[in-house]
């Protein structure tokens, strides 16, 4: 029965996730003792900060202390969002951990507090005993059709999943996202698997005991279960954790045929939050939940204007506030939405609330270390030569410059039908694309040709720290 | 409504309305979870008894259906998986004097079957020698007037691939419902609008 399953292993290979830009970040790279290695987990440098930043995700994991912020300095392209990724990744799943750019609360249509508040609370989770039900058995069979070849792209995949327990068999249709899971977690015939019907989430708990004696290579770690017994469906109750603003949705959505008629603006009601907030409360008396706190990251903190300040000030004092991290790359400047300056553009009653990390210029040996790590999340080969050349582009214009040429190089490089980037390529790929600092000299030089240049104004001020 | 108070806790909140033939009794429980029957106009047939509670977090929960069929509707929310058409499929009739349960698509021969009654849990167990089929029954209205399940009241028969089994209703359920059915027929008719308000509470 085993050759039943038919799943198309190349696909199972493909990545799904796009490289981005900090995609090579899995964690801080701290050692027990919180001291910061050299080169681990993706991150480079940056010790001190790095350091610093694993003493706030221990006061993070204790959770007692609510309402602490962070802020991370330094001059672009230091690190800084990937020091809050490598928290985000440390925390792990269960910790809420929130990313906003600053410049994404404006919006016509939300307030800018309502959005702040949205993304406070959905920094703090709960978490909580709740009902589901799930269905627990062997898999005896699975049956994927692919649709016919020539038949229009659309047309979805059709399958079926023969599940038993001691007692019964059932056969299950699955849709399109189903197959897509099973196939995933690479789920075959004699796997014990069980599928939460509400959110279709499946996991192997192991191989069937009656398999043991199939000849199949299995690895040291196969474990055996034993087949369930009784019924296929049970209701069972699992813990999860769901943050405030989720709660807050649940219960703020209109019900009935009067969901047409609201203008759904998104804006949740204080009176709904008040109520959850109670209940919550209520729950964590009876020991029923208790709260996760999580943190939220607000990138570009600079472009937030005097009104978010004052109320980030506020919101930081309430006992349900979660470790907010803010970072910027500006120095002293125009605090938005007011005529002052102020050191990176936060107003000082904020910045005494906040503990600074900065984060300080890579060296050399950095940039270089960093360069190769990017080499191999972009799956690309580098030889030596090449190598010492970009990092040396990366010092003399930007670390972001230079690990854009990588991807760069190594097309130029697959065009000549090239093994290893070398030292042409990148050369190739520095006169094709050209960085901040020349296109600037060759602006100075040719600004004349350009348009409106007649009308440049003397002292025009080009921040935007402006209203 | 001292028949609601067998069947339901005290402070349900009943609303009634009839349409399509049917009349469509409207229970609110004290917890906030609701209970909708449906009977049938001419025969005062009990068609449909579904109930629904919210959960922990506040959301709706599903329709469970106690008795009838639930409609199979296919909507983007089953795009996960749901049985095959060909699987056994369990629905409960009511009878005047029995509760009635056909459980279709058993194309075995009788003697695979076996339905006994599990006293420690008072539940019916439906049982099938090559472990094709196996079922837990409960009937909520016995274990609301707490009253144990026994094998004598229990009957069972197979033909056209369906599995009929029946338990006699003892004489407290005969009664309850006795009573309940003599409240619902003076109950006053409300109009949609009446029963709607007091639905809806806005927010």
């Amino acid at each position: 029965m085993a050759a039943a399953v038919k799943t198309d292993v190349t696909r199972d290979v493909t990545r799904i996730e796009r490289i981005g830009a900090h995609s090579h970040i899995r964690g801080l790279g701290l050692d027990d003792s919180l001291e910061a290695r050299a080169v681990s987990q993706g991150m480079v440098g940056q010790a001190t900060a790095r350091k610093a930043a694993g003493v706030i995700l221990s006061m993070i994991r204790e959770g007692q202390i609510a309402g602490r912020a962070i802020l991370i300095a330094g001059q672009p392209g230091t690190g800084k969002t990937a020091i809050a990724m490598g928290m985000a990744q440390a925390l792990g799943t269960d910790t809420p951990f929130t990313t906003i750019a600053a410049s994404e609360i404006f919006s016509l249509e939300m307030n800018k507090t309502e959005a702040l508040t949205q993304a406070f609370r959905r920094s703090i989770g709960v978490r909580i005993k709740e009902e589901t039900e799930i269905i627990e058995g062997e898999v005896v069979e699975i049956e994927i059709d692919r649709p016919a070849a020539g038949s229009s792209k659309g047309a979805a995949k059709t399958g079926k999943l023969t599940l038993k327990t001691t007692e019964m068999e059932t056969v299950y249709d699955l849709g399109q996202k189903m197959i897509d899971s099973l196939t995933k977690e690479k789920a075959q015939a004699g796997d014990v698997i069980t599928i939460d019907k509400a959110t279709g989430r499946i996991a192997v708990l192991g191989r069937s005991f009656t398999r043991s004696r199939d000849y199949d290579a299995m690895g040291p770690n196969t474990k055996f279960v034993q087949t369930p017994e009784g019924e296929l469906q049970k209701r069972k109750e699992v813990v999860h954790v769901v943050s405030l603003h989720e709660i807050d949705v649940i219960n703020s959505r209109q019900q009935g045929f009067l969901a047409l008629f609201a203008g759904d603006t998104g804006e949740i009601k204080a009176e709904v939050r008040d109520q959850i907030d109670q209940k919550v409360a209520e729950w964590r008396e009876e020991g029923k939940a208790e709260i996760v706190p999580g943190v939220l990251f607000i990138d570009e903190v600079h472009m937030l204007d005097i009104e978010c300040f004052s109320y980030l000030n506020r919101a930081l004092e309430s006992d349900l506030a979660p470790v907010l991290v803010v970072a910027t790359n500006r120095g002293i400047t125009r605090i938005r939405g007011t005529n002052y300056k102020s050191p990176h553009g936060i107003p000082i009653d904020l910045l005494d609330r906040l503990l600074i990390i900065s984060t300080v210029p890579y060296t050399e040996k950095e940039i270089k270390h960093i360069l190769k790590i990017r080499c191999e999340e972009e799956d690309v080969e580098m030889g030596d030569d090449a190598l010492t050349l970009l990092t040396k582009i990366g010092i003399e214009t930007s670390l972001r410059y230079a690990i854009q040429l990588i991807i760069a190089a190594a097309l130029v490089c697959a065009k000549r039908k090239g093994v290893e980037v070398e030292v042409e390529d990148v050369k190739k790929v520095y006169t094709l694309f050209v960085d901040v600092k020349r296109s600037t000299q060759f602006l100075i030089e040719y600004q004349s040709e350009f348009m409106f240049h007649e009308i440049q104004d003397k002292d025009a001020d080009m921040t935007d720290a402006q209203l | 409504m001292a028949a609601l108070v067998a069947l339901y806790p005290e402070g349900t909140k009943v609303t009634n309305v009839t349409s399509g033939g049917r009349r469509k009794m409207h229970y609110t429980l004290p917890d906030e979870s609701e209970v909708v029957e449906e009977y049938d106009v001419q025969t005062d047939e009990l068609v449909v008894r579904k109930k629904r509670s919210k959960t922990v977090l506040g959301a709706e929960g599903e329709w469970i259906y106690e008795v009838g069929e639930a409609p199979t509707r296919v909507t983007i929310e089953n795009d996960l998986l749901r049985p095959n058409s060909s699987n056994p499929l369990l629905v409960r009739k009511d009878r005047p004097h029995a509760f009635e349960w056909r459980i279709r698509n058993l194309p075995y021969p009788k003697p695979t079957y076996a339905v006994t009654v599990d006293a420690q849990d008072n539940q019916i167990v439906v049982r099938t020698s090559n472990k094709k089929y196996f079922k837990r029954i409960d009937i909520p209205e016995m274990d609301r007037l707490r009253l144990h399940l026994e094998e004598a009241a229990l009957s069972w028969s197979h033909e056209n691939s369906t599995l009929i089994i029946q338990y006699k209703k003892p004489q407290q359920i005969m009664a309850a419902e006795k009573d309940a059915k003599v409240a619902r027929l003076t109950a006053p008719e409300q109009g949609p609008e009446q029963a709607a308000e007091e639905q809806c509470k806005q927010q």
